[in-house]
């Protein structure tokens, strides 16, 4: 279809296609083109041939010197006046890509991963460049400039402000504690580095709560990794504030070694979980080293849970089980406030840093919240804790902004169980790579972060959006982030999410895992900029407890990615299909321009084949 | 001669009231119904007696007799030029039937410009402004096999030009540009001869594309503006005027006469040859079994009778009466079978409706699966015609091509202009759609060459260089 002048500028740099037949002596108009959106298909199909093809920006106002048809790519040789390209001194003339979801109809438009930086390099002369130190990141050395003075690199969104003094509003002291071994006894203590857990303790969970049928605690050390499981529902930090702390602030204490793990069913045997649970062998069901997940090594205190029958689906099922299993954790925690001090083996303190002058942003996590298993307990009063806390669902699933040390105190008790690969556990928050990266990167100011719950109705989640959408704007933020865990139902909230943000002029990076089978089924003009988390080699739920959720590096991309959109640059459009080298190609640029290297983590490729994995998912 | 029926409703507007009884004898010219609101007045075509009055017609037996005199209209001595068009009751009678006495009450020296959309006028200069009121005579004849109106030019050129000046002068329009298409020369050399001392008359030559006749085409090609959807001629200081309509405001005021009869073209599958019949002067109301049994009755099985071009026009029967606004019958081959076969429709503002497309899809035996809308192909208001935003110069369609592709289509029918057809050809058949136009029945009948690929220019030179 013809396109108008606006979508003309905006693919200047796309072949330029004859939408119709053109005759000789015609003066090309954005009228005579054909909309770039659909070449892919066209390519694929055989019909189109862009060999040779100019662009958008150098045909129009040509001349067409012979009678051309419908699709026929505009060359050379049929063009008189056939324009420059718009490379002028020190502008941009190689752009790394990031690609969005198309700003689709309702239909399935697939979403791929990426990060952003733009280099500009030109030709010019006498460039006088001054780029703030720190600008490509860390304060690290510039990237490297070519030889000679006739080419110059600048980063990405180098702030003009004048930078001001760092502002440290909150300090996390973390306090660690190593535990080797965890046996059962007659008390629960710590001892050196062993953990006793009281014997019987079971019965104490199993009377907690009405709904607990049956509880079983095994110790899971790493040579029994390869010990059958139900679906695993919940990773937990063990940890507990000192003194009168309050959660986000003053000293925490944590265990090392060890983690607590909740798995379940109900008295019928069906898994607690939906879309897809980890139930199998542990060893091959757990990805290792994801934030929310354990990490290879560990010792897990592993309650397996049985709730009453159909409960499993009902919101008070889940609720008991994370309320009856926090009993153990509990007695943990009272015991690890009277350990000696001289068993801390590490301490370290988290900052929360304001950087006034710096682009400031925000990030929004979208939690689920639609009842069922699919809830949060938001701030308790332990980390990762029950009491004290507020469930998600409780709260009508508006927004919650907290401080990012509240995040990383484990200020989420999270119930979700949606498919494994994608679902945020505790331990996710506790690690939330976001939140860690944006604390750190001294190019940005992270002024806060906000949970919103994904509701179950529609018009429930719009009502969350706009509350979402009017609280970003009254932070005057340069740039948020959205996150979302899961796929499909609350892809129309976290699309809402970003629209609410970006239509009050907020330039906003979208991370969620898409990659194939999460591919968006909404969207809209605001989606510019988003970063998949999909790690699966397939671009799947491949129900691999951990795979496709938020890691390191898809922070550092989408950090990149926010910091182009915040500076005004282009984010190139999304592939049509997903792509996973678009992911590859963006963390190779952006290595190149930081200097440093960022370390990719596996997938389910590195774990042993389960047989439910051979069978379901090769 | 059978019963004439004269519809209430032969114009744009709301039917007019009966003024006359059944059992009333009536002559030519007779005023037998009148307008209730926006229309025209109608009056009996024929001698004879009103047998049958209904909500939407007024039926009269003809009497044997039927002399040439008619009742002349009915105006005061002084009455102006503009009063006997209206009380002519004379419609635009190229097929919109938009009543002329309402059309021509414009003072096109005092028109203003209306405001252009820039982006459907990327050449004109901001502030560009037309310096002269035009009369444009819409001479296109553009639904393909239609012959009566470029026949009336080589008969009655004098009353043409009659009709332009008691138009131009209505309007005080100072111009007037007459648009033909150049493939008809007899026509324009007829002109050529009588327009040589009239200085203000001139002609504008259109390529013999579809559509040239679509108004706001008229306007584009004669004046080089385009207009939106919304805009009337009167935007760009003109009134587009239908061939005929002009010739019957030159008889209204020479001679009094009421608008009863209508010059139409019978064509296609007929006894005899695929040749066109052109009827002048056919009284109003007379059935169209009976001007095809005066053009040879039909030659053999046939697909469907068309009343009105093979474009626009609509499926009719034997017992449909002509109309004011009736200028073509075209009867057709026999229609394909599909057998069952998906299709896709193309609807655009230059075919038929969407109605019309899947009348035609099932006529066809094919299973309409997808249906899409050229781009351009506006609905200024719910449910109202479509018309297209730049007619003739085509938007692209290769996106519906993917539609009807994706639907599963084997064959889709397209409706489109000539430009647009192209682009359709452009990539259907390579993705494996069998293409046909909503008109191929109806060309196959005339001996018109079908709407595909396009092998003309859209450019025509202006001279008269044959």
């Amino acid at each position: 279809m013809s396109i108008t002048a606006e979508t003309a500028k905006a693919h200047a740099h796309d072949p330029a296609v004859l939408c119709c037949r053109a005759e000789e002596g015609i003066t090309i108009e954005p009228a005579n083109l054909e909309d770039p959106a659909i070449f892919d298909d066209l390519v694929d199909s055989g019909l189109l041939n862009l060999d040779g093809c100019l662009t958008i920006e150098e045909v129009l106002g040509a001349k067409l010197t012979k009678t051309c048809d419908s699709l026929c790519p505009l060359t050379a040789d049929v063009l008189d006046g056939v324009k420059a390209v718009s490379a002028p001194a020190a502008e941009a003339v190689e752009e790394v890509v990031a690609a969005p979801a198309a700003p689709a109809a309702p239909v399935a438009a697939p979403a791929v991963a990426g990060g952003m930086l733009k280099i500009h390099i030109g030709e010019g002369k006498d460039i006088d460049l001054q780029i703030p130190v720190g600008a490509l990141g860390g304060g690290a050395a510039v990237a490297e400039v070519p030889a000679g003075a006739e080419a110059a690199a600048a980063g990405a969104a180098a702030p003009a402000a004048a930078v001001g003094e760092e502002k440290v509003v909150g300090t996390l002291t973390r306090k660690h504690f190593n535990i080797t071994e965890v046996k059962r006894g007659p008390e629960t203590k710590i001892e050196g580095t062993t953990l006793y857990i009281r014997e019987g303790i079971e019965a104490d969970v199993i009377a907690d709560q009405e709904l607990v049928k049956d509880f079983k605690l095994e110790i899971i050390t790493p040579e029994l990794y390869h010990t059958y499981s139900e679906t695993v529902m919940d990773v937990q930090p063990i940890a507990t504030k000192e003194g009168d702390s309050e959660l986000g602030s003053g000293v925490t204490r944590v265990l090392d070694g060890v983690v607590m793990m909740l798995t379940g069913v109900d008295e019928g045997g069906v898994q607690i979980g939906e879309f897809g649970s980890s139930e199998g062998y542990l060893d091959e069901n757990i990805m290792w080293g994801r934030p929310g997940c354990p990490d290879k090594g560990e010792i897990f205190i592993k309650g397996n849970i049985v709730i009453q029958e159909k409960t499993n689906m009902e919101r008070r099922g889940p609720m008991a089980a994370h309320t009856a299993f926090d009993i153990i954790t509990q007695e943990i925690r009272e015991v690890m406030k009277k350990l000696d001090e001289s068993l801390v083996v590490e301490t370290q303190e988290l900052k929360s840093i304001r950087r006034p002058g710096k682009k400031k942003v925000v990030i929004v996590k979208e939690i689920m919240g639609q009842g069922a298993m699919h809830d949060n307990f938001i701030l308790p009063v332990e980390p990762v804790g029950i009491l004290g806390a507020r469930a998600n669902v409780d709260l009508g699933n508006v927004p919650v902004c907290v401080s990012p040390l509240e995040v990383l105190d484990g200020c989420i008790h999270a119930l979700t169980c949606i498919g494994p690969a994608s679902k945020e556990m505790s331990r996710h928050y506790w690690r939330e790579p976001l939140v860690l990266e944006a604390l750190h990167d001294e190019e940005v100011d992270l002024c806060g972060v906000v949970f919103v719950g994904s509701p179950q109705i529609n018009a429930e989640k719009f009502y969350v959006s706009r509350r979402v959408g009017h609280t970003v704007a009254m932070m005057d933020a340069d740039g948020a982030f959205v996150t979302t865990e899961g796929f499909g139902n609350n892809h129309i909230d976290f699309a809402s999410h970003i629209e609410q943000i970006g239509m009050r002029g907020v330039p906003t990076v979208g991370m969620s895992y898409c990659a194939v089978q999460g591919a968006l089924v909404v969207g809209n003009k605001h989606m510019q900029y988003m970063v998949d988390n999909n790690k699966s080699e397939a671009g799947i739920e491949n129900e691999i407890l951990g795979n496709n959720t938020l890691c390191q590096e898809d922070a550092i991309r989408a950090l990149a990615m926010l910091k182009a959109a915040m500076a005004g640059e282009d984010v190139k459009a999304a592939e049509k299909k997903w792509n996973p080298n678009v992911k590859s190609t963006n963390v190779e640029l952006i290595e190149g321009a930081y200097g440093t290297k960022i370390d990719l983590v596996g997938n389910e490729q590195e774990l042993p084949m389960s047989e439910k994995r051979r069978l379901k998912y090769s | 001669m059978g019963n004439v029926q004269i519809l209430l409703r032969q114009h744009v507007g709301a039917p007019c009231a009966p003024c006359v009884e059944a059992g009333a004898d009536v002559k030519k010219g007779t005023l037998i119904a009148t307008p209730t609101g926006l229309g025209a007045n109608i009056f009996s075509s024929v001698y004879g007696k009103v047998t049958e009055i209904t909500d939407e017609k007024i039926v009269i037996e003809p009497a044997a007799e039927q002399p040439d005199e008619f009742v002349p209209i009915d105006v005061p001595e002084d009455a102006s030029k503009l009063d006997m068009v209206k009380a002519a009751g004379i419609v635009g009678m190229g097929g919109a039937g938009f009543p002329t006495g309402v059309k021509l009450g414009i003072d096109l020296s005092a028109a203003e410009m209306g405001e252009l959309d820039p982006e459907i006028n990327p050449e004109l200069p901001k502030g560009f402004s037309i310096d002269h009121g035009y009369i444009l005579i819409n001479a296109a004849e553009c639904e393909p096999g239609l012959e009566h109106n470029i026949r009336q030019i080589e008969n009655q050129c004098d009353k043409v030009i009659r009709g332009i000046k008691y138009s131009m002068e209505i309007t005080k329009a100072d111009k007037a540009i007459i648009a033909i298409k150049k493939k008809n020369q007899k026509a324009i050399k007829t002109l050529q001869a009588a327009l040589a001392n009239e200085t203000d008359i001139t002609m504008h030559l259109l390529p013999d594309i579809y559509p040239m006749g679509e108004e706001r085409a008229v306007v584009r090609e004669c004046l080089g503006v385009n207009l939106t959807t919304l805009q009337l001629p009167s935007a760009a200081r003109s009134v587009v005027l239908n061939l005929e309509t002009v010739t019957r405001i030159a008889e209204a005021i020479d001679e009094k006469r009421p608008c009863i009869t209508k010059n139409l073209t019978v064509r296609g599958k007929i006894n005899g040859g695929n040749e066109a019949h052109v009827f002048m002067d056919v009284p109003v109301g007379v059935s169209v079994g009976e001007m095809i049994e005066r053009a040879g009755g039909i030659d053999g099985k046939y697909g469907e009778i068309i009343m009105g071009g093979a474009f626009t026009g609509k499926s009719t029967d034997f017992d449909a009466p002509i109309t004011k606004t009736t200028g073509g019958i075209i009867v057709t081959v026999e229609f394909p079978d599909l057998h069952g076969a998906n299709v896709g429709i193309l609807v655009c503002a230059c075919g038929g409706s969407e109605d019309r497309m899947r009348e035609i899809a099932e006529k066809m035996n094919g299973k309409v699966v997808s249906v899409a809308r050229c781009k351009q192909a506006i609905e200024n208001k719910p449910g109202a015609p479509l018309k297209c935003l730049r007619p003739g110069n085509c938007p692209g369609q290769v996106k519906n091509n993917m539609q009807f592709k994706k639907d599963k289509c084997e064959y889709i029918i397209i409706g489109n202009c000539s430009d647009c057809s192209n682009t359709v050809m452009a990539s259907g058949p390579k993705m494996g759609l069998k293409v046909f136009h909503q008109t191929d029945h109806a060309m196959r009948s005339v001996g018109h060459a079908l709407y595909r690929t396009l092998r003309v220019s859209k450019q025509v030179s202006q001279d008269i260089d044959f």
